[in-house]
């Protein structure tokens, strides 16, 4: 026998779930975008105001400790200055938003302190981007090792981009740099970050 | 249509994070292939976020303190953002047959296809306490020896299809079995599940923190 879930949420009429009305959703909003955007420090101190007292809050309950909810306050917030630009306003509040992060944040930092590994899985189980069908994965038949794709796809885009050219399509930094239309120097920065992080990823994996 | 659903007190801890990574894994798969849970997601979590970012702050002082200021200082002080991309859908071949994984299992590597008979398991490489997952492909005509295991069974069908003494099931439906649970699934055309077993030996030398709400729902 098979025990299953009577699917009543799986049944017409769910009711739709609206902000309580003292939250400042709005303003929340509207400063998540001009991070995104602006990169905006005012309002970026807004949001920084306004949610860490809750996320150290909740981080206390989580972790039972003063210094971990500190370090989810510092990791959520991290997340939202540099990942502003990922907020659809059209998909929910901005404090559904913020919530996904730190969730994810604490969710991370539940599996490190268990098993001693930065994963970071979080982002494979709660994506915070909008999943398409379709990709463009051009280079993807010079990639034989699979596990080395797997490193490369971890990697943030800009970062991605420059390995794929010097190391995948041959072309030189300069080169690089003229397609990509970014000084030479970014290049080089670029790609010495995006190696760091492979060869931790990788060492860390091939123990 | 998919008929077999997680629990709402798996749905809610898989939105709070409080499951272990291969159950969340799983919970994940079938949100993104089922709408209405998909749907009870995302008001759960704006639940949790009201709960916890509508409450008013216990000191209303406006000034922030020196580890506040330098907390901001620290995470301002760069303005690169991270970029988050998709990711690149992955085909694994299984005894000549191409599945596409899920999404979630897409950057988790998984070890060589073990072939027994008609089965064939691969392991997920997720270090996950007692628990294991897997990905259990059975060929056509083959079905799913009757096992014992004391723990629990989570059984996901990603691709294909199998049918048991209950009915017939279709990709996406999440099958939560226990101890007491007895049943031979059998396939007609072949099929590829995802799978996490937890054995009780495991479960009675006390499992961390993480597992405990899980026994609540097995025991």
């Amino acid at each position: 026998m098979v025990s299953q879930q009577p699917a009543t949420r799986c049944e017409p009429n769910t009711g739709n779930y609206t902000a309580m009305p003292e939250t400042p959703s709005q303003e929340l909003a509207d400063a998540l975008s001009a991070v995104a955007v602006k990169r905006d420090k005012q309002a970026f101190a807004y949001l920084f105001t306004y949610f860490s007292p809750k996320i150290k809050r909740f981080g206390i309950k989580q972790f039972n400790s003063d210094a971990q909810a500190m370090e989810l306050v510092q990791e959520t917030l991290t997340s939202v200055w540099r990942k502003a630009h990922l907020y659809n306003n059209d998909k929910g509040a901005a404090t559904t938003w913020v919530y996904t992060v730190m969730r994810n944040a604490s969710f991370d930092m539940l599996r490190k302190m268990k098993s001693n590994k930065e994963e970071h899985i979080s982002e494979d189980i709660w994506p915070l981007v909008e999943q398409h069908t379709s990709s463009d994965y051009e280079f993807s038949d010079h990639l034989e090792n699979q596990q080395m794709k797997n490193y490369l796809d971890k990697l943030p885009q800009a970062q991605r981009e420059v390995v794929k050219g010097v190391y995948f399509q041959d072309m030189s930094q300069e080169q690089l740099a003229e397609q990509l239309n970014i000084p030479v120097g970014t290049v080089k920065s670029r790609l010495r970050l995006a190696l760091q992080k492979l060869r931790n990823e990788m060492g860390d994996r091939n123990d | 249509m998919i008929k077999h659903h997680p629990s709402d007190a798996l749905l809610a801890q898989y939105c709070n994070a409080s499951l272990p990574a291969s159950l969340s894994i799983a919970i994940a798969i079938h949100v993104e292939m089922c709408e209405c849970c998909q749907a009870e997601v995302k008001r759960l979590e704006a639940q949790n976020a009201n709960a916890i970012f509508t409450q008013p702050d216990l000191s209303v002082d406006e000034e922030l303190s020196d580890d506040a200021m330098s907390l901001f200082a620290a995470i301002t002080a760069s303005d690169d953002v991270d970029e988050v991309y998709e990711v690149t859908p992955q085909t694994i071949l299984v005894n000549q047959q191409n599945y596409q994984l899920p999404r979630a299992l897409a950057r988790i590597s998984h070890g060589k296809f073990m072939q027994m008979g008609k089965l064939s398991r691969s392991r997920i490489a997720l270090d996950d306490g007692a628990l294991r997952s897997s990905l259990l492909h059975i060929d056509a005509g083959g079905e799913i020896p009757e096992h014992t295991h004391t723990g629990f069974e989570l059984t996901l069908l990603l691709d294909g299809e199998f049918s048991d003494e209950e009915g017939q099931y279709v990709p996406g439906d999440f099958m939560w079995l226990d101890g007491r649970h007895q049943h031979t699934p059998i396939t007609e055309k072949g099929c590829l599940c995802y799978t996490v077993v937890s054995s009780a030996l495991h479960f009675n030398k006390g499992l961390s923190k993480l597992l405990n709400p899980i026994g609540n729902l097995i025991y």
